[in-house]
């Protein structure tokens, strides 16, 4: 039923099911690592998975704060980690 | 970015798009009144009726439950926006809600509040690295992202949700190595089962998945997570029946690259009291929770009704039938007069009490243990938006304020991007350890405009024709 669709992840290209949220696929090709803050610099990856708790951050095709685990998978999007 | 602002006039707004804004919707539409619903999901069903992504079979009976409910509500006219999060709501009902093409104006002649609620988190060293997730983050990875949070996962906490979990993990074929239930196994809560036949078929099946879990503990909690980019081993701790921790009995599970913590759940009440409406603090309904009336689900503010979890948290089963109530009776106060004769209103109000009987009791037997608050150390990040530890936030106890808003401005704990609806009733909870007041005394913050960020076009668009 899914369609298998690419994306670009910090600039390498990985294959995904299109539809399925953005923070799953991060999850597991990230090691669970989504970002690390501004403050101390600490790891953080998915916590709350349904756009409550903000700590899922990446940018979109240039958009900046974007919720990876409501954000659905779509082909063609370039997604870039934030690391400090 | 955007084009001029889209502006839909409607009888009724419902917000929420799970069990009880559907319920609400489909009963006011078949009624014979126009209704618009959004939901903040890209598909309708909300975090029950959760519906994969892709199209695929639903992994789960609930999900099976949601696709007929979505297309029954489809069926009778309701007009949906999924993918559409509210940001801000006015006294005069106007609601903005923004969408991937723009935000939208709804203009309701009233508005039912289902949104539900989210997991009740509580703050524990270790809580911030990646790989300790709410139970709900794990039911979501699995359900819309057709995978386990890890390899070798532990559930912990309290509550049947932990069961809902294991069960979507024995599913997907990866179940948990470790269960670790804080409340201990007694009587009580089989005394209570059996008071409701209506569950015990659920409540069967929640048990074969447990017995899935090769370790599984009651009367234990985990007190700290431990790792350096991610979780990999926890602290577990006996707690004994008056929810004292014995810390020097404390075990380390390693070997895990997941932990999935929760304390059940916190009603979603940003939108109710961004309108207003009388809310009160219960622990056992979740902590804040908006006032309705429960055979019409009217709140405290005139043409706004509320129905779901965010009424107090109770489940499913009150949800829907909460929800039907409150689409029955905001139809018949904007002039349906087929909306539900007053038999069928009777019952579902008799129905809707012993639905909430058997929740009020598995809230008040699942109850977060006493020592729950203590588990934060001063070094441990409390507030995780802004990073602020709870030696930060009771100091600006010791310094003189008593409330979670005063918390907020001496220390920007609440300040961030969730607005505090993550560590808001953790923030409580040190309030009345530090000053000897309730957790309810201590209050919460109240919500701001706009509720989620939203990009800046937005915002211009929505506040050009809404000057207040």
């Amino acid at each position: 039923m899914s369609a298998l669709v690419t994306i670009d992840l910090d600039g390498r290209a990985v294959e995904a099911e299109a539809g399925r949220p953005l923070g799953a696929l991060l999850h597991r090709e990230l090691n669970a690592v989504l970002r690390h803050t501004a403050k101390d610099g600490a790891p953080r990856g998915l916590f709350c998975g349904m756009g409550v708790c903000f700590d899922c951050l990446v940018r979109v095709d240039g958009r900046e704060g974007v919720r990876a685990c409501v954000t659905p998978i779509r082909a063609g999007m370039r997604v870039e980690t934030v690391r400090s | 970015m955007s084009g001029p602002m889209r502006r839909i006039e409607t009888d009724l707004l419902v917000v929420g798009g799970g069990p009880a804004g559907l319920e609400a919707a489909r009963a006011a539409a078949e009624a014979g009144i126009a209704v618009d619903l959004v939901d903040a999901g890209f598909r309708p069903g909300g975090q029950y009726w959760m519906q994969d992504p892709t199209g695929a079979a639903p992994l789960s009976v609930q999900g099976e439950e949601g696709a007929a409910a979505i297309a029954k509500s489809q069926a009778s006219g309701v007009a949906f926006h999924a993918g559409a999060e509210v940001f801000a709501a006015f006294p005069d009902r106007r609601v903005l809600a923004n969408t991937a093409d723009g935000p939208i104006e709804f203009v309701p002649r009233a508005i039912i509040v289902a949104t539900g609620a989210h997991d009740r988190a509580m703050p524990f060293p270790g809580w911030t690295l990646p790989g300790v997730m709410t139970p709900g983050a794990g039911q979501r990875l699995a359900k819309l992202g057709g995978a386990s949070a890890g390899e070798r996962v532990v559930l912990a906490g309290s509550g049947p949700f932990l069961l809902a979990v294991a069960e979507t993990l024995v599913k997907l074929g990866k179940p948990p190595v470790a269960l670790i239930e804080a409340r201990h196994t007694d009587l009580a809560i089989i005394a209570h089962l059996a008071r409701h036949p209506g569950r015990w078929r659920e409540a069967a099946r929640l048990l074969v998945a447990a017995r899935a879990i090769p370790e599984r503990r009651s009367g234990w909690i985990v007190t700290e997570a431990i790792g350096d980019e991610r979780v990999t081993a926890i602290r577990i701790a006996p707690v004994d029946r008056s929810g004292r921790i014995d810390r020097d009995r404390s075990e380390t599970i390693g070997g895990i690259d997941a932990l999935l913590v929760g304390w059940g759940f916190r009603p979603m009440i940003e939108l109710t009291a961004l309108l207003r409406c009388r809310h009160e603090h219960d622990p056992a309904l979740g902590g804040w929770h908006c006032i309705t009336d429960r055979a019409s689900g009217r709140t405290s503010v005139e043409g706004v009704y509320a129905a779901g979890e965010v009424t107090g948290i109770a489940g499913a089963v009150p949800a829907r039938l909460s929800g039907r109530l409150a689409g029955l009776s905001a139809a018949a106060d904007l002039g349906a007069d087929t909306a539900g004769d007053e038999s069928e209103r009777a019952s579902l109000g008799e129905q809707l009490a012993r639905a909430r009987a058997f929740s009020d009791g598995l809230g008040r037997l699942y109850a977060p243990p006493a020592d729950l608050a203590t588990l934060a150390q001063d070094d441990t990040i409390v507030c995780r938006c802004e990073e602020i530890t709870r030696a930060e936030i009771a100091s600006a106890f010791a310094a003189g304020t008593d409330a979670v808003a005063g918390a907020k401005i001496w220390t920007r704990a609440g300040m961030g991007r969730c607005q505090g609806r993550i560590c808001g009733a953790a923030i409580a909870d040190i309030a009345a350890a530090e000053t000897g007041i309730t957790p309810r005394e201590a209050g919460f913050n109240p919500p701001r405009i706009p509720l989620r960020p939203v990009p800046l076009s937005a915002v211009l668009e929505a506040t050009r024709d809404g000057q207040e």
